[in-house]
């Protein structure tokens, strides 16, 4: 099926059909997938790294599972987003604090789900690259999102989506790299630069 | 009199009452604190109730609910309509589950250290710094980083947070988009207190309208319906529906006895003429009770109006009486000694209630006997010049005649009369069921479905209970909030067990200054707290140098002077302290609201451990309150009796005469007392005042009935008037009777029956002897 869309589109090396791609993406619950993230503060020396599961249910409801360094379970169900820690106190709170939060889920959501219709009500959509190597661009169109994040970046190969990267305006970040085990996978050294080059490779080791 | 003078009187009376009118108009300010109406407080432990029923918290809380379709929508207008209520003069406290991080003002963000239990169990010292900045790592590799992220410098222990949750309610509702959510997810729900007690119509009236103004200006989609719930929106609803029917009920009463009035009488002047004494007495009324007590209470002119009613049938007295040839100047001096009495003996009856220790009834009294005696005195002195001739004679109709023929042979079962007072008194006196009300609410309830969808949001809310509450006293705000302090972990044990859903007491938002101070003492000296810093920092990835404004505020707070009630002021934190912590009468009460009471006895033997706190019940307190002060009024209304006998005895001077006039309405007010019980009808303080209106028509209607001589042309006359005053009441109360509300119905009913059966009793027992010669 992903291959025959695929076809159908026509591919155009600056240019790929953001629907075709959308299409081949899509991953219907239940699924489950592993992540690695990184993330970038301007109050911190080095990059947090944590990794672990994200599992994707089919009332909707995503968990993202820290396994390592430390345990910790994140759960995201409609607008309630619960952070659950051992040895710390459960914290609540809604999409509405966390904007660049809503804007993830909302293009994790869409291209779990191929909804292009709900990509374009949050985002401008671009892409570049092509089937093998593609990169998809989403800029926010809502000011309060705006303010908190710049854009998405996620980075793919195929029907394969590799990297989430989400820019801050401030100058943070927090790349998270899918379908990836551990801290191992990724290049040693976690600067940006080095990471986005990773995220943009080819992986087909 | 002249037709000169007579015009001149007209105009002269007329002009008089409608200046005092004026007068009374401009100076009255109308009251509408239901609590004029309940007993007033003898001891400090029934002024805490009273208090507490009217301003407490829990009384000014309204629960409200925005439903629509679109449930982001609701969440938009809840957040919208907070922030203006929160702006409004009409509303103390607004509370809608958003965080009230952004609410603390900056002035108060370095009080943190001493607001925030942090300090009672750890030292700022390295180890906790380093727990914490651990945390802090985590918290930015976690989904939580985006909000948090730009508090750590100047906040690293997230101590905001930690308040600020201290400040949740212990159970609250859940949060979507920020705002709470009823469970289902379909209503976001908030908490407004009123400034105005929840008691006070008038008030709750204004904030209710506020409340709509405010609900109109922020909601997002014309779909969203806004629901107010508490005691202060069920005080506007009641009132309103009780001002609707008393406004149907009163343009129905005027058209019938204008209907009435013309039937009986065929002339426009008669009818106008007949008002002008009662209105004199409305205004006459009004004035007596704006100089006594300055303000009249709304129910005390909507009662007094009802029964100075009675005042209507003293110039229909008159009027019955007219025939050609007779100059009601006569007429009035043959009738005067009748009416006087009359009037005298009602007087007395309402006199009782001056006594009752209400101030709202003694307002009725002021208002009734007052208007009252100058309805009598108008009619004897300034209503005959006025009367025009008749042309009529209610002698010369037939149907009266035959009538009264009837009458004359009918029974005279006095024998009767003795076997059902005594059946009634044996009745009651051995019936087990209680004979009164006692419970305020039942007067006027709110409609079943209101309630149960009141209990649902508090529910959902964990909004406090409306019936029972702590109190703390003290003699200055550090004792109470103390002594709150102490209680805190006993209540929390209570709800951790389940026997208490919630509960909120004031130290939990201001700490005791020694609390304070105590914890002020606790903060490092600046080098202290930054070599701790370093060293915590040390095994953490954050960069150096970040924390400054941290340390810049832990000194700012070592120089703080400690937080008192005065220092509030302004801030968020002083509606939340200054409804649970209260300066009056030179000393200090602090309230502990509870939600979801599930054990009183527990409540009960926590309150007894400390001789400052009392656990109030007010519902139980206030019907206690209204039990012991309606004895009081019935001590009142049986020494009046005897005063009232005492003066139909000196008017009438024979046993006999003063025993008929007197037995209709003893009997009927024992009838209407026994059909009550019968019926299941608990009898309230309305019913009481109800039944002392009944008896004095029942003393007018027998006295009237005695009075008539002989002469048969007078027994009509007599008849004619007696049927047309009772007709016009009866219509009155009748519709009166039909109404929604418990209160009107009540008077309504008692009075209806009263005048049916004084009609009657007067008719077979008080009718004079002569009449009934031919008998047996």
């Amino acid at each position: 099926m992903i291959g025959l869309t695929l076809a159908a589109a026509p591919l155009h090396a600056a240019d790929p059909d953001v629907d075709a791609l959308l299409a081949s993406l899509a991953r219907p619950a239940p699924d489950s997938t592993s992540f690695v993230e990184v993330r970038y503060s301007s109050l911190l020396e080095t990059p947090i790294v944590v990794s672990g599961r994200l599992e994707h249910r089919e009332d909707g409801t995503l968990l993202r599972r820290v396994e390592t360094p430390y345990e910790e379970v994140t759960e995201l169900r409609g607008e309630n987003v619960l952070v659950q820690r051992a040895g710390s106190k459960p914290r609540r709170f809604s999409l509405d604090r966390a904007p660049e939060l809503r804007g993830m889920l909302a293009s994790f959501g869409a291209i779990l789900k191929g909804d292009r219709p709900m990509l374009d009500r949050h985002f401008v959509v671009t892409a570049k690259g092509d089937e093998a190597r593609w990169e998809i661009t989403l800029t926010p169109r809502d000011d309060k999102l705006k303010r908190r994040l710049s854009a998405i970046v996620v980075d793919g190969a195929e029907n394969r989506a590799k990297c989430f990267t989400l820019e801050e305006p401030d100058g943070d970040a927090s790349l998270m790299a899918l379908g990836v085990a551990g801290p191992a996978d990724l290049p040693a050294a976690l600067e940006r630069p080095t990471l986005r080059d990773w995220c943009t490779g080819d992986t087909r080791q | 009199m002249t037709a000169a003078r007579r015009t001149l009187l007209l105009v002269a009376w007329i002009a008089t009452v409608a200046i005092l009118g004026w007068i009374v108009d401009r100076h009255l300010v109308i009251g509408t604190d239901l609590r004029l109406f309940m007993p007033s407080p003898q001891t400090r432990q029934e002024r805490l109730i009273l208090e507490e029923i009217g301003e407490g918290p829990a009384s000014r809380m309204l629960l409200l609910a925005i439903s629509g379709p679109d449930p982001q929508a609701a969440a938009d207008t809840s957040r919208a309509l907070a922030s203006a209520l929160r702006t409004d003069s009409e509303f103390r406290l607004v509370a809608n589950g958003e965080s009230s991080l952004g609410a603390i003002p900056d002035s108060l963000l370095a009080y943190r250290y001493l607001l925030s239990p942090t300090l009672d169990y750890s030292a700022l010292d390295a180890g906790f710094l380093r727990r914490q900045l651990e945390e802090r790592v985590r918290d930015l590799g976690s989904p939580a980083a985006g909000f948090l992220e730009s508090w750590l410098p100047r906040d690293p222990t997230l101590e905001l947070l930690t308040l600020a949750d201290s400040w949740l309610p212990a159970r609250q509702p859940q949060l979507l988009y920020e705002v709470w959510f009823d469970a289902a997810g379909n209503e976001a729900l908030l908490v407004a207190e009123t400034r105005a007690a929840g008691f006070d119509p008038q008030g709750q009236r204004k904030a209710a309208d506020a409340l709509q103004r405010a609900f109109e200006a922020a909601r997002t989609d014309g779909s969203l319906r806004l629901e107010a719930s508490g005691p202060g929106a069920f005080s506007v609803l009641m009132q309103e529906r009780t001002q609707r029917e008393t406004q149907w009920l009163g343009s129905v009463d005027v058209i019938g006895i204008v209907i009435l009035l013309l039937i009986a009488y065929r002339s426009l002047p008669v009818l106008v003429l007949g008002l002008l004494p009662l209105v004199s007495a409305g205004v006459a009324g009004l004035a007596a009770v704006g100089t006594i007590f300055g303000t009249v209470h709304g129910i005390t002119l909507a009662f007094g109006f009802t029964l100075i009613g009675v005042a209507q049938d003293y110039p229909i007295h008159l009027f019955s009486h007219q025939h050609r040839g007779l100059d009601a100047r006569s007429s009035v001096r043959a009738l005067w000694p009748t009416l006087a009495t009359g009037v005298a003996s009602t007087c007395i009856a309402y006199l009782a209630f001056l006594f009752s220790g209400v101030r709202g009834l003694a307002q009725v009294s002021v208002f009734t006997v007052t208007g009252l005696a100058v309805a009598g005195l108008t009619t004897r002195f300034l209503l005959p010049p006025l009367v025009p001739e008749s042309r009529r004679d209610a002698a010369d109709s037939e149907l009266l005649g035959r009538l009264w023929r009837a009458l004359a042979g009918l029974p005279r079962p006095l024998w009767l009369g003795v076997a059902i007072a005594i059946a009634c008194v044996a009745y009651l006196a051995l019936s087990p069921r209680p004979l009164w009300e006692n419970d305020l609410g039942a007067l006027t309830p709110v409609p079943r479905a209101l309630l149960a969808r009141d209990s649902a949001l508090r529910r959902e809310l964990g909004a406090p209970d409306v019936r029972h509450l702590l109190v703390i006293e003290g003699k200055d705000a550090q004792s109470v909030l103390e002594k709150a302090a102490a209680l805190d972990p006993k209540l929390k044990t209570l709800v951790d067990r389940g026997l208490l859903d919630g509960y909120d007491q004031p130290a939990r938002y201001l700490p005791t200054m020694a609390v304070q101070e105590r914890r002020r003492a606790a903060l490092p000296e600046p080098d202290q707290l930054r070599a701790a810093l370093d060293e915590a920092l040390v095994a953490t990835p954050f960069k150096a140098g970040i924390f400054e404004p941290f340390l810049a505020d832990v000194e700012r707070a070592r120089q703080l002077p400690a937080l008192g009630p005065a220092d509030l002021a302004g801030s968020p934190l002083e509606t939340r302290v200054g409804s649970l912590l209260l300066e009056r009468h030179d000393h200090w009460t602090g309230l502990v609201t509870l939600a979801g009471v599930k054990d009183v006895t527990a409540l009960e033997q926590l309150a007894n451990q400390d001789p400052g706190t009392t656990l109030l019940d007010l519902k139980q307190a206030s019907e206690d309150l209204v039990a012991r002060q309606r004895d009081r009024i019935l001590w009142c209304l049986a020494i009046s009796a005897v005063l009232l006998v005492s003066v139909v005895f000196v008017a009438l001077r024979d046993a006999s005469r003063v025993r008929r006039v007197l037995a209709p309405m003893a009997l009927t007010t024992l009838i209407i007392v026994a059909l009550f019980h019968a019926t299941g009808v608990s009898l309230s303080l309305f019913h009481l005042i109800a039944l002392v209106l009944a008896a004095g028509l029942g003393l007018d209607y027998a006295l009237f009935f005695e009075h008539a001589a002989d002469d048969p042309a007078e027994q009509r006359r007599t008849l004619h008037a007696v049927i047309v005053c009772s007709l016009s009441t009866l219509l009155v109360f009748a519709l009166l009777g039909l109404s929604t509300l418990p209160v009107l119905r009540a008077i309504g009913i008692t009075v209806a029956a009263g005048v049916v059966s004084n009609f009657v009793l007067a008719l077979l027992l008080t009718r004079p002897r002569g009449s009934t010669t031919n008998d047996r």
